[in-house]
């Protein structure tokens, strides 16, 4: 069975420490002012006799099944890879700008010193290496888990196994994309996922302009092969009549005069001189 | 009047070679460009085909990569050498862009008879034609507007993780828009370009002129007539 890797948070855990962020940008030299993961939090609601209580939910790129910007990306720069990882190839991103308004966690940015598409990738280099990803590594108090939820032994698949019916994950309005980021219980806050949304050049592209050149070509080609066809069975009249031997190119000129004086195109012939 | 055996001479070596280089490296950007569209609701083809394309250049997006930096350097080389053309002959692209640009009283009649005898074999008599008939300035407007739409669109696209801010990103999303649009069309009328000139019995003589530079008298006389009046003038005039 394919590797299905993903990653189990349990937010009630999470002390906005931060630690996950700043090992992230560490281990990944993600470019100033830009961060790949992130710490949301549900203020506290303070009321008379009543337990004020916070919540911290720590997130990242959700590695999608059905990843919208994926379908937003017009190179095939990001894809979806084997192991179920959503991927980003810098050296064929076009820096278009298309995922980062599809995703419906904001989790895709321009990196501001590359000027290329950029995410978390689950540290490939670490895995490489046989550590988890450096969020999960550094995490104080293991609210991330991260593992192959495909594998039974996994970390992860244990923990989802053990929580089974009480896991959730943040879902975008209008369009389940399939997020592999599973929530433990519940978590807080909820509802922030916006609608995935191509780019209006984006849709101009394939909803008006793709249709478009298709039909123009298709046209196109079809009148060539509606003219190609009368030129050979025009060609076929003259080959049977004169059965002079072959009709083709060894003197350019003298063929297209005769067969010119075979052809309807005579009356264009004379036409350039009647005309003045 | 000229003799009917003699040859006019019409494109100077310049225009030849910037015509063959133009081919070469539209068709060269075209293979590398439909290899570099990739995704399920644009794919002009199929998957397979930029999967094809990738995989001589190792596959998957590396081979995509590949691909990229190929139609970039090719995009390049094809910027330059129309500079480098413009240099050497700026007043042949001049005559170009004046002769496609003006439409005479009965070209569009042309055109319009012109294509009804091709496709459906009827058609009434043809008005006269000068430098170029109708049908070869409309191609040559469509690759003017749409090469530089290519140009200007594939500029903005090289220069997009070169120069290019997030904030302006949107600009590159409509440069795809533009560049795929420009290309489509333009190919559309390539497909006739390439069948009346190479295919097409009657132009024989002027595809023959693509690398010559010149075409006997009398097909100039029967195909363009009015340039050939105008030479003939001249030429008096001159005496």
């Amino acid at each position: 069975m394919n590797q299905r890797l993903a990653m189990v948070i349990d937010s009630a855990k999470c002390i906005d420490c931060k630690a996950c962020q700043a090992a992230c940008k560490q281990a990944n030299h993600v470019s100033r002012g830009a961060w790949r993961n992130w710490i949301k939090e549900a203020a506290p609601v303070v009321e008379n006799g009543k337990l004020a209580r916070g919540h911290f939910q720590p997130g990242a790129c959700m590695h999608c099944d059905e990843p919208s910007c994926l379908a937003a990306c017009p190179t095939g720069a990001t894809f979806k890879s084997a192991d179920g990882s959503v991927g980003i190839d810098p050296k064929l991103c076009i820096g278009c700008g298309n995922c980062i308004a599809a995703c419906p966690y904001g989790a895709r940015f321009r990196d501001p010193v590359r000027r290329k598409a950029d995410k978390c990738d689950y540290c490939p280099q670490r895995r490489a290496a046989g550590l988890a990803p450096a969020c999960v590594d550094t995490c104080p108090t293991k609210a991330r888990v991260f593992g192959d939820i495909n594998d039974p032994d996994s970390a992860a698949a244990k923990l989802l196994a053990a929580n089974q019916g009480r896991v959730v994950r943040i879902v975008a309005k209008g369009r389940d994309t399939k997020p592999n980021m599973y929530y433990i219980a519940s978590t807080a806050p909820e509802g922030w996922a916006v609608k995935p949304v191509d780019p209006l050049s984006f849709n101009a592209l394939t909803q008006v302009v793709a249709p478009l050149v298709r039909y123009a070509v298709g046209l196109s080609g079809l009148g060539v092969l509606v003219m190609l066809g009368r030129q050979l069975m025009a060609g076929q009249k003259p080959k049977a009549s004169h059965h002079a031997g072959p009709d083709t190119t060894s003197d350019p000129e003298a063929e297209s005069r005769q067969g010119t004086a075979n052809k309807p195109e005579t009356a264009d012939k004379e036409d350039g001189h009647d005309a003045r | 009047m000229t003799p009917a055996n003699a040859e006019i001479k019409r494109h100077a070596p310049s225009d030849i070679r910037i015509h063959w280089f133009n081919a070469a490296c539209w068709l060269l950007l075209l293979v590398t460009g439909l290899g570099l569209i990739k995704n399920e609701k644009l794919n002009p083809l199929g998957a397979w085909l930029p999967d094809a394309l990738r995989g001589l250049f190792g596959g998957g997006s590396a081979g995509g990569a590949v691909l990229l930096t190929i139609h970039e350097i090719i995009g390049v080389a094809w910027l330059l050498g129309f500079a480098a053309y413009l240099a050497v002959n700026g007043g042949g692209a001049r005559f170009f862009l004046a002769e496609i640009f003006s439409v005479r009283p009965g070209d569009l009649s042309w055109l319009a008879r012109k294509m009804a005898r091709m496709t459906v074999g009827v058609g009434k008599e043809l008005p006269p034609q000068g430098y170029y008939n109708m049908g070869q300035k409309a191609f040559a407007q469509a690759s003017v507007a749409g090469g530089a739409a290519i140009a200007v669109s594939g500029i903005i696209l090289l220069l997009s993780d070169k120069l290019f801010p997030a904030s302006l990103a949107w600009l590159v999303g409509w440069a795809v828009t533009l560049h795929y649009l420009a290309v489509g069309l333009v190919f559309a009328g390539l497909l006739v370009h390439i069948y009346m000139a190479a295919i097409s019995p009657e132009e024989k003589p002027g595809f023959r002129s693509m690398f010559t530079g010149s075409v006997p008298a009398d097909y100039a006389r029967h195909h363009h007539y009015l340039w050939v009046k105008g030479l003939e003038e001249e030429g008096q005039g001159g005496k």
